[in-house]
């Protein structure tokens, strides 16, 4: 298990500040943030090769801060696989190891029997990353810490390389920390999610949380949530039955319902797009708290899925529906629509 | 002219102007060779102070380019790796002696080390001085050489990215380890070219080592000596001489960039 | 870095001449001196520059070296001046130079430093005792290149006979192994300071120059003497080099000056160098501690009409 506490790392003038997070032994975690935000420092810092400024580092509970990377029994993928350009392919993934024949049997498990009597300049990014993985694995580390392994793989090896990784992490019961920017990855893979930027931690929660409750606008806009809206909030004066921490949320001449997680400040809404329900007219009732009515302003497909943005009031509400639901509707620019969201779907923060 | 036009004259003023530098370079080393270089070459035969002073030339400065190897890479490691305190200090320290007039770093090496400095008496105990003797000799060579191959050296090892390094290390390696297995290989071209530099300048110094040691004579005191004794003619074929033979050693080491450089399989 | 705001000032830079006076008009002398001489010779020329506004330019180095770019490299200077009249007759003339003119005496002596061995003790009457003891490092300059060097030599054969001690020559050169023989006296004086050297051989003119402590030879040995020029041909030395084998012999040391055949301002030169023969400039060397002599010798023919009145 990899946990860190209030973490501090220098690279160059970057700072990585106060990032705390737990990953059980055996999970996936996620690390996500945009270029420079510090994924790669983090890591660095957990395999040791970066001096830890302040703050500590355990690894399968033991405090490893000041251990020496070659004893932390730590792997490390780098996004461009850095293998060693004077060595040939089984040279590299035999590095580490003093059993050559478990290395090699491992790099051929993992497809790059064939390279490896190669050099490594001969080999595609796929095949790189393969042998990268291979040799990283070959001494046995039970903790792996991948640099966005897959952003150099052409589209279909990324795919094969992506379920070759979940098989392996399963069989051989590793810890992965996973640094990604690519959202799909997180979803799929993760147990844990850990939001990045500016060298600071926004949150660290399941992948679900971290969609569905990011911690701030910031976090929101990141993960690619449809509508963030900023506004403020107040606590619901009507309604019995109404829990604590339900809010009426105004911005402008919107008024939305919705939760809060945290006793924060309110000061933006955020609702995912594909938890916007739409209609031509308003039902009867329902337990949907939210229903607004608007224009449709804009609809675009994405193969089988469609976005549709709502003018309500002054704001845009962008709802994401399938394909088939347009065209059952009848929606097209200008009609007219209802939009209905659940106040759990509406997230305060 | 349009732009393709220009792109000509352009192209043709760089082509002039590397070949002005390099008749510059080659002229004066061409007629060295030509009006010296046959007789140089027959003198082999019959002058042993020449064969002696070619020999001691080649063993000191081999022994100074060994030792700055050993002593310097290193240092050019830890400076390429921005591990000294005070790097761009060391650093421009280090390169110091390539400002000081020969002479004046020869009696500098004098004061520091010559028998009556406490460096000097610590020598003698062990039955070395620098004066009149090859560890003098080898102490010049080093002194006004040895700052090309830190700088150079360092170049060299700045360009291999880290990172490989830090691979190693997760892979179990020590930084000792690490360094000698992943960047010794890869900064290999480097650094032999940057040991050749050295060697070269090595042999060619002379205001540095006559301070410290006029007997026994290097080529170049030797060329000196014969000009001032006997005159141009006769310190022409010295000189000429090591330049040839200089140029097999340089050539050798010249064409094991181009192909395999140590550590590097073959492609 | 704004390279293209440096490089006008670089322009600016290498364009800038430091001797524009030269381009004035005004008369331009180019002197070579022996390194002992720099001082005294800097002191004449001043003295000389300002009572004619003459432009001078001073080249100071080895003696035998001074020669070799005459003749070998073509750099002809409009007067040179050595601590050693001989390689004029031995070098330069015929081929380079004509004529020359004795105009100062010099002396073998030996020069120390308070750190040398035996210092505390050393005097005129001793001097060879110190020098000949096991373990003092003496140095000298290379007889096939200097004079100086086989003048030493010269002074070790005469101390022989004067202080009727056979075999003191060669205990006294066995003083000097070949580690510690230097082509040139700068670098003599170098190691003697740095402590290398305890002591060395060689001309007054230097120890002066080089502000060392020295001590004066007996007359008859020290080659100082014109009056005793049988006394001093009594030593002789035979010198091995590459191609060939000679035999000097003793004789007085006297300064030596000339004016070579290829001057480029001939004029200027023989205005300096009658400068510096006559009472004026005999005072400035003086008081340089050179011992000038009061009537220059002049040998050679073909000496300009400016100097021939100086002939004895």
């Amino acid at each position: 298990m990899i946990e860190v506490e209030a973490l501090a790392a220098r690279a160059g003038a970057f700072e990585l500040r106060d990032v705390s997070f737990s990953l059980p032994h055996g999970a996936w975690g996620i690390v996500l943030g945009s270029a420079g935000s510090g994924k790669t420092t983090l890591l660095e810092t957990i395999a040791g090769v970066r001096a830890a400024a302040s703050g500590c580092v355990r690894l399968r509970g033991a405090d490893v801060t000041q251990v020496v990377p070659e004893r932390r029994g730590v792997g490390i993928v780098y996004q461009h696989a850095l293998l060693f350009p004077h060595l040939t392919v089984e040279q590299n993934v035999c590095y580490g190891t003093h059993d050559p024949q478990h290395a090699v049997g491992l790099a051929r498990r993992l497809g790059a029997g064939p390279l490896l009597a190669r050099g490594v300049r001969e080999l595609s990014g796929g095949e790189r990353q393969i042998v990268a993985l291979a040799r990283a694995l070959a001494p046995g580390p039970d903790i792996l810490l991948l640099d966005e392994p897959l952003a150099a793989v052409d589209p279909r090896g990324r795919t094969r390389l992506r379920r070759e990784l979940r098989a392996l992490q399963r069989e051989l019961s590793l810890t992965v920390l996973h640094v990604t920017h690519d959202l799909g990855e997180a979803g799929t893979l993760g147990d844990l999610a850990i939001l990045l930027e500016g060298g600071r931690m926004l949150q660290a929660a399941a992948p679900e949380q971290l969609f569905r409750r990011p911690v701030s606008a910031a976090a929101a806009e990141f993960l690619g949530a449809e509508n963030v809206y900023a506004g403020s909030a107040s606590p619901l004066e009507s309604g019995a039955g109404d829990e604590p921490g339900t809010m009426l949320f105004r911005a402008g001449s919107l008024r939305l319902v919705g939760l809060a997680a945290a006793r924060v400040p309110i000061a933006h809404a955020v609702i995912r797009g594909e938890d916007v329900v739409l209609a031509r007219e308003r039902a009867g009732t329902s337990s949907a708290r939210n229903v607004l009515e608007g224009v449709v302003s804009e609809i675009v497909k994405h193969g089988a899925l469609a976005r549709v943005t709502l003018e309500v009031g002054e704001l845009p509400l962008v709802a994401t529906v399938t394909a088939g639901s347009v065209s059952e509707l009848g929606l097209l620019p200008g009609s007219r629509a209802v939009a209905t969201i659940k106040a759990t779907a509406v997230h305060l923060c | 002219m349009g732009s393709r036009g220009a792109h000509r004259v352009a192209a043709a003023g760089v082509v002039a102007g590397a070949l002005l530098l390099l008749v510059l370079l080659a002229l004066p080393i061409a007629a060295l060779v030509l009006r010296g270089g046959m007789t140089g070459l027959e003198q082999l035969g019959s002058d042993r102070e020449l064969r002696h002073a070619l020999l001691l030339t080649a063993q000191t400065a081999i022994v100074a380019t060994l030792v700055t190897v050993m002593l310097g890479t290193p240092l050019a490691y830890l400076l390429a790796r921005d591990r000294v305190p005070a790097g761009t200090l060391v650093g421009a320290l280090l390169d110091l002696p390539l400002l000081i007039p020969h002479p004046v770093a020869g009696m500098a090496l004098l004061l520091a080390f010559g028998r009556a400095s406490p460096a000097g008496a610590a020598l003698a105990q062990l039955g070395l001085a620098i004066v009149g003797s090859r560890t003098g000799i080898v102490l010049a060579m080093l002194f006004v050489a040895a700052p090309l191959y830190v700088s150079a050296a360092r170049e060299a090892i700045a360009r291999v990215d880290v990172r490989y390094e830090s691979v190693a290390r997760t892979l179990g390696d020590s930084p000792i380890r690490a360094a000698w297995r992943v960047t010794r290989p890869l900064a290999g071209r480097g650094l032999l070219a940057a040991a050749v530099v050295m060697w070269a300048r090595a042999v060619s110094e002379f205001g540095a080592i006559v301070i410290l040691t006029y007997n026994p004579k290097v080529a170049s005191v030797l060329s000196y000596d014969r000009f001032t004794g006997e005159g141009l003619d006769a310190a022409l074929p010295v000189a000429a001489v090591l330049v040839i033979l200089a140029l097999v050693p340089l050539l050798v080491l010249r064409s094991l960039r181009a192909g395999t450089a140590l550590g590097e399989p073959a492609r | 870095m704004r390279p293209l705001r440096i490089a006008p000032l670089v322009a600016l830079l290498a364009c800038a001449r430091p001797d524009a006076a030269a381009a004035a008009g005004a008369d331009t002398v180019v002197v070579f001196t022996a390194a002992s001489l720099a001082v005294p010779v800097r002191a004449a020329l001043d003295s000389f520059a300002r009572r004619t506004g003459a432009v001078v330019q001073q080249e100071n180095g080895a003696s035998l070296e001074l020669a070799r770019r005459i003749t070998e490299l073509g750099r002809v200077p409009d007067v040179i001046a050595l601590a050693d009249q001989e390689l004029f007759p031995q070098v330069l003339v015929p081929r380079a130079a004509s004529w020359y003119v004795r105009f100062a005496r010099n002396r073998m002596v030996v020069a120390f430093t308070g750190r040398s061995a035996g210092a505390a003790r050393l005097t005129a009457s001793n001097w060879y005792e110190v020098l000949a003891r096991s373990g003092v490092r003496v140095g000298r300059s290379d007889p096939r290149l200097a004079p100086v060097g086989y003048r030493a030599l010269l002074l070790y054969r005469l101390a022989e006979g004067y202080y009727r001690l056979p075999g003191l020559a060669s205990r006294l050169e066995a003083s000097t192994p070949p580690a510690l023989i230097r082509p040139n006296a700068s670098e003599l004086v170098a190691l003697l300071q740095a402590g290398e050297l305890d002591y060395i051989v060689d001309y007054e003119s230097l120890a002066r120059a080089n502000h060392l402590r020295f001590v004066t030879l007996p007359p008859a040995i020290d080659l100082s003497d014109p009056a005793r020029v049988s006394d001093y041909a009594r030593a002789t030395v035979r010198i091995a080099r590459r191609t060939d084998t000679t035999t000097y012999a003793g004789a007085p040391i006297v300064y030596g000056a000339s004016v070579p055949r290829a001057a480029p301002h001939p004029a200027a030169g023989q205005h300096f160098l009658s400068y510096l023969l006559s009472p004026a400039g005999q005072a400035v060397l003086r008081a340089h501690a050179v011992d000038a002599l009061r009537v220059p010798e002049l040998v050679g023919d073909s000496v300009p009409p400016a100097l021939r009145a100086m002939r004895r």
